[in-house]
């Protein structure tokens, strides 16, 4: 007889240190992405056009200035990644050394606005002349912005 | 608690609002001037078109807007975008007036919602032309 059968059936239990292991990983992936998303897409209702001719965000370096809506069209900040700036003149010039940094860092960058749709034209003309005025800072940089709305897909 | 961490996990799943739907118009904004800026003498300017859009009132459709110049003025955007199509030069329209890069300048008003401003944009990019500016408000 042999020694196995003599000790009798083994029993069979399954590994779960794997599976725990991937799962805190997709946890963290999660926790990690949520916080990014939430930086950079401040909660606001952009612009649906009826039949939209955007085009999707593609795969590039970029900055995201939310221009945080107030009542009546207003706007309550800018916001460039984390940091807040009030919408006024010394606001605009914090957004200005901000971003002219990013370009030093970045000819190539890109910046999305997202504004609420009820935000009124007066309050964002100003932000794109600070764009177009801190590329120019930074080096003559083409200043080039996306327009984000909500498109069709 | 392998329980709860796949709770966890779920929650997470659920909660993380990835940015669906969110597409862009690509604009280059014009450059600064330098006060040591040439002007080209051999460069040919051309007569930008230019579009007025102002707000009316609180809904999404109460605006107005103005083609400068002798066209038939557009009630909506949709009209607008027929406009503009039905005077770009292409191969379907040899008799156009305006090639796909001629300027074309949207106008908006002080307090023209950003939704009417970007309706305006999104007319003028369906109708195929790529020369756009947004310009101060007026």
């Amino acid at each position: 007889m042999s020694a196995g059968y003599q000790r009798g059936p083994t029993s069979i239990n399954a590994n779960l240190t794997p599976m725990i292991d991937v799962t805190f990983l997709l946890i963290v992936f999660f926790v990690l992405v949520s916080q990014i998303v939430e930086v950079e897409n401040v909660a606001m209702e952009l612009v649906e056009p009826a039949s939209p001719a955007s085009e999707r965000m593609a795969d590039e370096q970029r900055a995201v200035i939310n221009l945080v809506p107030d009542v009546d069209g207003g706007l309550d900040s800018y916001r460039l990644g984390s940091n807040s700036f009030p919408p006024n003149d010394d606001g605009r010039l914090a957004l200005r050394a901000n971003l002219i940094a990013l370009y030093r860092g970045n000819q190539s960058l890109r910046v999305n606005l997202r504004a609420d749709r009820s935000t009124e034209y007066q309050h964002i003309e100003p932000v794109m002349q600070t764009i177009s005025d801190a590329a120019t800072a930074a080096g003559d940089v083409v200043p080039r912005i996306n327009l984000v709305v909500i498109g069709e897909s | 608690m392998i329980d709860v961490v796949f709770l966890l996990l779920v929650y997470f799943m659920v909660a993380t609002e990835f940015k669906v739907g969110e597409e862009v118009f690509r604009l280059d904004l014009p450059k600064q001037m330098s006060s040591d800026a040439i002007d080209d003498p051999f460069d040919i300017d051309e007569e930008p078109l230019r579009i007025r859009v102002a707000t009316l009132g609180e809904g999404a459709t109460s605006y107005r807007l103005v083609m400068e110049g002798p066209y038939d003025q557009p009630g909506t955007f949709d009209d607008l975008f027929d406009q503009l199509q039905s005077v770009q030069i292409n191969d379907v329209n040899g008799g156009g007036l305006f090639r796909a890069d001629h300027p074309i300048i949207i106008i908006p008003g002080r307090t023209t919602r950003w939704e009417h401003t970007v309706e305006a944009f999104n007319a003028v990019v369906r109708a195929s032309y790529s020369n756009i500016t947004l310009a101060k408000p007026q």
